[in-house]
């Protein structure tokens, strides 16, 4: 019984902090079509504010801000430079954000060198739930990833940026005609979704290994869960990421990691095959 | 031709002569970079020619130096070397072409789902590299690898090598030419469109991504004798992400700009990278920089450059159509019916129990508003559009989930409502790969042969639009007009017993669409194929009908001659704009 319930809340735990990565790729893609290879550099540069944050001897709080800074200075940057040229070429957008993943490890390799950098425990103690210990900061973690879920998602729904960017969505023609500012509405989506990422790298950086190379690890876990849940839908992303992070969990648990690996990758390619839109789809 | 091939022996002699003019190290370290431009040859080939990318090449690479590696570890005589190269080339091809089956198999285009899968495997490959320990040696890699039987690793293997690059490079060159590679190059411009050509295009895909991995195989293969030991990295992600920049920087377009772009930066980074922390932050601008402004690379400014000079290396002889395939005899009497078919998307009635039935030959026009379902039922028709309920039958057989490649071979053809052609192959390329429709066979993909063939319907349309010989012409620099004439004169070529033309008039001038009703009135007659076009001209429909249909909301609204049409009250308050 209580094996079972730390599994449920590993589980719930995982497929959580997967949602919040993927949750910036989604809306990128999703919303803009734009495939950005650098997601997971993103995710790369929240873990090292958090880093930095924590050798200048500041409190963690801090990295919050920080990284968000950092992530909205860099996408926008990216944005202006090289994704405002590229929409509706997709192929282009693929390769050039590829690029630019590379220019961003390889940037943080020449600072920060390929070593593992460890972010220490914020909260390293536990509490006690349904009969078992379990890691506080991991409840605090699901507790802030659902509350960032619900809020950005009545954002989406209620508020007049969000309808703006569901007209621009469904007709960018139409919407820049009615006076939405379709470019710049663009660019808010943008930096938007690679500051959730570089928020997830803060959050996560406590838990895991920190060097450049992290990202990748981000990007395609991300990308399978857009596979398995389809894009469009909150249902699909949140079915996703379980679906992704549970299969990982218990493949990796009864054999190991690569097994773990190899088993999420081949249901990504049988998920092409056979479901190429995913499970939920909008169409 | 004789131009590049020229050109090609040049470089091939130097390369023989380098180890003469410099010091064996130079050459060594050479070699490593040449074997590099192979794997990158295999990723022009996919990416280049073929429009998809594949991002985790190192993979392929690094199973044809376990491989090698593997079996030079223990013996020593010529027959395990045989071997070895035969199954660092086979196993990686095998790999790539079952990957590239299952990918490709659902999605069109170059999204991004084929490049994240590849670089997932390679992702894989690292892992597994590490973690099987007894196959690969795990992190230390797998040692003691004795190079080729009497032949020294650091001597004369450096000719193996340039003799293993001749052959990737011609065979490459060749595969280009022949219609294997035109019809890849045909998938980069438009898969839709060469689908709707009879081909299965994600097989052309899959099998070009097998070349590469055989490519790829056989440099890994001589990678293991060459270094005398094959560690994770080789198969990992970094080395993928390099041989894509070489490839870029070099130029993806051709065969040669590879090696030079993996030549050029490796000597580079074994001068820089020790004493330059941002080398690498260097060269990922600069992929950036050729990703956006220069596609072509290095190989691409060099061409361009020699082009100011009047000097066309890329210019192609043109065979003459010597061989006149004879006539299809393929007239039998043809039966479409549509059987209650309807598609709903939301709440959107697309097509609404649509009935329709056609029997005889002769042109039948398809009329009616936007968006009464004109097109859908066509796509319905030709699998690209899947419906919930009813039932398509031709001449007798139901169509329910064809795919679309699969409709020329039951003699149906279509053109699109956009005319959709090759753009950046030329007018004669354009028409070939439509003459080969429905007569290309395995045996002929890979011969230069179906370059000759010609028909004589092909005859009679280069007489109706004269534009058709204008064989180097690139296809895209043509006039709407004109590539709507194309993309007609490329869905007949095929010389299909149902012909589907939607809207075959649509951006013509006036002179152009007597010209246009010219051609289809010749053919209906010369052929007694039947025809479905999609117009809304009625000067069109004047002019071509036997018999009109008439959709409105997704439901055939009325059938007859046109007479009758006109005198149909429902079809008055449609068009006059009341409600019904």
């Amino acid at each position: 019984m209580e094996a079972l319930i730390t599994f449920v809340l590993n589980f719930i735990y995982s497929s959580a902090t997967l949602a919040l990565i993927v949750l910036g790729l989604a809306m990128v893609f999703g919303l803009l079509g734009v495939m950005n290879m650098a997601h997971g550099e993103f995710v790369m540069l929240g873990a090292y504010s958090a880093y930095v944050v924590q050798s200048l001897g500041l409190n963690f709080i801090w990295a919050i801000p920080i990284s968000i800074l950092v992530c909205v200075v860099v996408g926008w940057l990216m944005e202006w430079t090289i994704i405002r040229h590229l929409y509706n070429r997709p192929f282009d957008t693929l390769l050039a954000t590829w690029g630019v993943a590379i220019l961003i490890r390889k940037g943080i390799e020449a600072i920060f060198s390929r070593d593992y950098k460890s972010v220490d425990q914020v909260m390293p103690g536990t509490i006690d739930i349904l009969g078992i210990t379990y890691p506080s900061y991991r409840l605090i973690l699901i507790a802030i990833i659902i509350f960032l879920f619900v809020t950005l998602f009545a954002w989406y729904q209620k508020s007049k940026t969000g309808l703006r960017i569901r007209a621009m969505v469904q007709n960018p023609g139409l919407a820049s005609a009615v006076g939405i500012d379709t470019s710049r509405l663009s660019t808010v989506t943008f930096i938007i979704g690679v500051s959730f990422a570089g928020l997830a790298g803060v959050l996560l950086a406590p838990l895991v290994r920190v060097e450049p190379y992290i990202g990748l690890d981000y990007l395609l876990s991300s990308f399978f869960i857009l596979i398995v849940g389809g894009l469009g839908t909150l249902e699909g992303l949140l079915i996703g990421s379980a679906v992704i992070g549970g299969s990982d969990a218990l493949i990796s648990t009864i054999f190991d990691k690569t097994a773990g690996y190899l088993s999420v990758l081949l249901l990504s390619i049988l998920f092409l095959w056979l479901r190429p839109d995913g499970i939920y789809s909008r169409r | 031709m004789a131009y590049t091939l020229v050109v090609k022996s040049l470089l091939l002699a130097v390369l023989i002569l380098i180890p003469f003019l410099t010091n064996s190290y130079f050459a060594y370290q050479l070699g490593l970079y040449l074997l590099y431009g192979m794997v990158g040859q295999g990723i022009a080939l996919c990416w280049g020619k073929g429009g998809f990318l594949p991002l985790g090449q190192a993979l392929f690479f690094g199973i044809g130096a376990y491989i090698s590696g593997t079996i030079l570890q223990d013996s020593v005589g010529w027959l395990s070397v045989i071997s070895a190269l035969i199954l660092s080339i086979l196993i990686p091809a095998f790999i790539a072409g079952l990957v590239g089956l299952l990918v490709f198999d659902r999605q069109i285009g170059s999204g991004p789902y084929f490049s994240l899968i590849t670089l997932a495997l390679s992702l894989l490959g690292y892992q597994l590299a590490n973690s099987q320990v007894w196959i690969t040696g795990g992190f230390n890699g797998l040692t003691g690898i004795g190079g080729l039987p009497g032949i020294d690793s650091y001597g004369s293997l450096y000719f193996f090598i340039v003799g293993a690059l001749a052959i990737s490079t011609f065979v490459l060159v060749y595969l280009i030419r022949t219609p294997f590679g035109q019809l890849l190059e045909a998938v980069r411009e438009n898969e839709e469109r060469t689908q709707f050509l009879g081909i299965n295009t994600s097989l052309v895909k899959a099998a070009a991504f097998a070349i590469s991995g055989a490519i790829a195989g056989l440099a890994g293969a001589f990678f293991a004798p060459h270094q005398g030991i094959v560690t994770p990295q080789v198969v990992g992600f970094i080395l993928s992400a390099e041989l894509v920049i070489w490839a870029a920087v070099g130029g993806r377009f051709g065969f040669i700009g590879p090696i030079v772009g993996a030549v050029l930066i490796g000597f580079l980074a074994s001068g820089l990278r020790d004493s330059f922390a941002y080398w690498e932050v260097g060269v990922a601008l600069v992929f950036i920089l050729v990703v956006l402004r220069m596609p072509g690379g290095i190989s691409g400014m060099v061409t361009s450059l020699l082009r100011r000079f009047n000097i066309d290396i890329l210019s192609n002889n043109v065979s003459s159509r010597s061989q006149i395939i004879p006539k299809k005899n393929n007239l039998r009497k043809p039966v479409l019916k549509f059987d209650n078919v309807s598609v709903k998307v939301g709440n959107v009635s697309i097509l609404d129990n649509l009935s329709f039935t056609i029997e005889n030959p002769g042109v039948h026009c398809l009329i009616g508003p936007n968006g009464a379902g004109k097109t859908s039922a066509l796509n319905a028709l030709t699998g690209k559009l899947d419906y919930n309920t009813g039932n398509v039958y031709w001449s007798g057989k139901s169509l329910k989930g064809i795919r679309p490649f699969r409709t020329p071979k039951i003699g149906i053809g279509r053109k699109l409502q956009v005319p959709s052609i090759f753009s950046n192959l030329t007018v004669r390329q354009n028409i070939d790969i439509a003459i080969w429709v429905n007569r290309l066979n395995i045996k002929h993909l890979f011969s230069l042969r179906p370059y000759s063939w010609g028909t004589n319907l092909l005859k009679d349309l280069e007489e109706s639009f004269p534009f058709l010989n204008k064989t180097d012409v690139h296809a895209g620099t043509l006039s709407v007009g004109q590539r709507q004439m194309l993309d007609f004169a490329m869905t007949v070529l095929a010389e299909p017993d149902l012909i589907l033309l939607d809207e075959p008039c649509a951006g013509l001038s006036k002179y152009e669409t007597e010209k246009m009703i010219l051609a289809i009135s010749k053919l209906a007659k010369t052929s007694k194929a039947t025809f479905i076009i999609v117009e809304h001209d009625m000067h069109v429909v004047e002019l071509l009908s036997d018999n009109v249909f008439v959709m409105h909301q997704g439901k055939l609204l009325a059938q007859g001659s046109l007479e009758e049409i006109r005198a149909n009250k429902e079809v008055q308050v449609v068009y006059a704009g009341g409600s019904k």
